[in-house]
């Protein structure tokens, strides 16, 4: 069907550059202040670079102790994502594949949860971790964030696994494989695509998970990437050094910038999937 | 007998095999659901469970704990700081999602119905705020309103508006609807996405018949594509309305409810409450956290009351 260009038209195409600007635009206005003096920054917000600061990036990784807080973050989100995820389908599958006694009490317990808001729940949650002395520990966040709540990922995945054919599990019974084999050899291959978009979100969900790591890790050297900027940002306040904190800021953006260029098609997919389960 | 024999022989191997096999089957069930079970019991269902009773506690975390009833709720009644948070939750539960679905439903109808050159780029610019974390959008809206160097202020003067450094997170009038932008800016993109999927498994042909009988792009969009996805519309608003009374992290970061608690939200106070800096008062924040709990039930209600659930056929 040809569309006729009207007036209209224009308006639209503008409101829709303009919403891409507002995004756009923060982002690069930072990376170019980022490469900046101080000194430069403060007379003139709009200038460009003219003797581009390397030395601004290497300021912040080492002022804020970006390498650290790196290392904190890859160690609770990949052993979180990991150990998450493998739970997580073992899980799903043996509570919609899988028939034994209690099946149905055991599911309706664990969906009992989505009526639960949960943020009534980070006092007695905070305690508890307490008492277990799981508190200023990455092990501590780990432990809490892969066995603790699931419930989405648990449905999105149990809704994948249950549109698998069902005698997939009976032939390979037959076969004499066991119930271990015919989950690692049959299930996991044939519902990689689903564990792939769990633990795509698990990911950004972990990566930016700010309040755990805030209200969980006291001590600087266990700061995770996104407490250790809010960390900075408080202290930028008496110092004044905008153009570090600038440069601080890109690097913690790489990460999910390069996250999202790799996985932007199936990040998009997955984001109608899961929003339309809940 | 010698064919009974072997027939018995086989029935024992049989049974053997399938005790070995139920037995395995057992371990694999212990084994796939007892540490998610556990963990599921312990920090999830276990902590809901407690914040009933702590919500009865006066209790600081070091000294004992005192059982004191409902006093705490009797406080939180008189309380003008929780009314004055449950005020501030209220607009933001109805401007905040009444603007995310707004901007959202008519972006992804652009992005859907009119086939510009450029559109294909924005639906991936459009969900990139999305990725990034809460601190990140949080940290580069602090770099906007700044007063004396940020991007906002520094734009209004490039029009000749010089705004004297006035910073808008620092002023009781501005700061609330300052905090509407970020919450929107970080939130369209996921709605985008979502309404464009809705949007383009309407079939063709109605659009068609439409273009047919001479209907306006206007009158296509309020009486086809709208009604058409008024489901996936509900679940959004739900979303999106749960969400602002939950979230307080980025008000957190921005202006931890100040200027003189110009911004705090319940969620908020709660916390600073429990894990503010000067003393803890589990008890208390315990209570206000049930008041939330409760808020967020009876907002689901009133939206299944006023905007029931409905299954549309094509």
């Amino acid at each position: 069907m040809a569309e006729r260009r009207t007036f209209m038209d224009g308006v639209w195409r503008l409101l829709l550059l303009l919403w891409a600007i507002s995004i756009i635009f923060p982002v690069i206005w930072i990376l170019y202040q980022s490469l900046r003096t101080n000194a430069a920054f403060f007379q003139d917000i709009w200038a460009l670079p003219k003797d581009i600061q390397w030395s601004n990036y290497s300021k912040a990784w080492n002022q804020y102790k970006i390498g650290q807080s790196l290392l904190n973050t890859l160690y609770y989100v990949g052993v979180s994502l990991v150990l998450g995820t493998f739970l997580t389908t073992l899980n799903a599958y043996a509570l919609t594949r899988v028939q034994f006694r209690g099946r149905k009490l055991i599911w309706g317990l664990i969906m009992l949860s989505l009526f639960l808001p949960g943020i009534n729940a980070l006092i007695p949650q905070y305690i508890l971790m307490k008492t277990m002395h799981l508190t200023n520990s990455l092990t501590g966040l780990i432990i809490l964030d892969s066995f603790g709540e699931n419930v989405f990922f648990l449905m999105l995945l149990g809704g994948f696994l249950s549109s698998l054919p069902k005698d997939l599990e009976e032939s390979a019974f037959m076969d004499g494989a066991s119930i271990f084999q015919t989950f690692w050899r049959i299930i996991v291959p044939l519902s990689t695509p689903g564990i792939v978009t769990v633990a795509i979100f698990k990911f950004l969900g972990l990566y930016n998970n700010f309040l755990g790591p805030f209200i969980y890790l006291g001590d600087p050297s266990k700061y995770t990437i996104g407490v250790n900027m809010y960390q900075a940002n408080m202290k930028m306040q008496y110092t004044s050094d905008w153009v570090t904190m600038f440069a601080g800021v890109i690097i913690v953006m790489i990460p999910s910038i390069i996250f999202y260029v790799f996985f932007q098609r199936r990040i998009m997919e997955g984001a109608t999937m899961g929003s339309m389960k809940g | 007998m010698n064919a009974k024999m072997y027939g018995d022989e086989q029935a024992v191997r049989k049974q053997k095999g399938s005790n070995k096999a139920s037995r395995q089957r057992t371990v694999f069930l212990i084994v796939a659901i007892a540490p998610s079970l556990l963990g599921y019991l312990l920090f999830t269902l276990y902590p809901n469970l407690m914040s009933v009773y702590y919500s009865l506690l006066n209790w600081d975390g070091l000294t004992d704990a005192k059982f004191v009833g409902f006093d705490n709720y009797v406080s939180m009644v008189k309380d003008k700081f929780v009314w004055r948070a449950l005020y501030h939750n209220l607009l933001y539960m109805i401007v905040v999602p009444a603007l995310i679905v707004f901007i959202s439903l008519l972006l992804a109808y652009l992005l859907n119905n009119k086939s510009y050159k450029e559109n294909s780029i924005y639906k991936v610019i459009f969900f990139f705020t999305n990725v990034l974390s809460t601190v990140v959008v949080a940290l580069l809206w602090s770099f906007i309103y700044d007063g004396s160097f940020g991007l906002l202020n520094g734009m209004l003067e490039l029009f000749g508006m010089s705004m004297n450094d006035f910073y808008w997170l620092g002023d009781t009038r501005t700061a609330i609807w300052a905090l509407v932008i970020p919450m929107v800016w970080g939130g369209v993109g996921l709605y985008v996405v979502i309404f464009i999927n809705a949007i383009s498994s309407i079939p063709k042909s109605l659009y068609e018949a439409a273009y047919l009988e001479g209907a306006r792009p206007m009158s296509i969009l309020f009486r086809i594509t709208i009604p058409l996805i008024r489901g996936v519309i509900r679940v959004c608003v739900v979303f999106v309305i749960l969400g602002s009374i939950k979230g307080f992290e980025i008000i957190m970061i921005l202006t931890n409810g100040g200027p003189e608690g110009s911004t705090d939200v319940i969620g908020l106070y709660m916390f600073n409450l429990a894990f503010g800096k000067e003393y803890h008062n589990y008890g208390y924040a315990s209570a206000i956290g049930m008041f939330l709990f409760v808020i967020l039930v009876g907002a689901k209600l009133i939206i299944d009351k006023f905007y029931p659930e409905e299954n549309v056929e094509y």
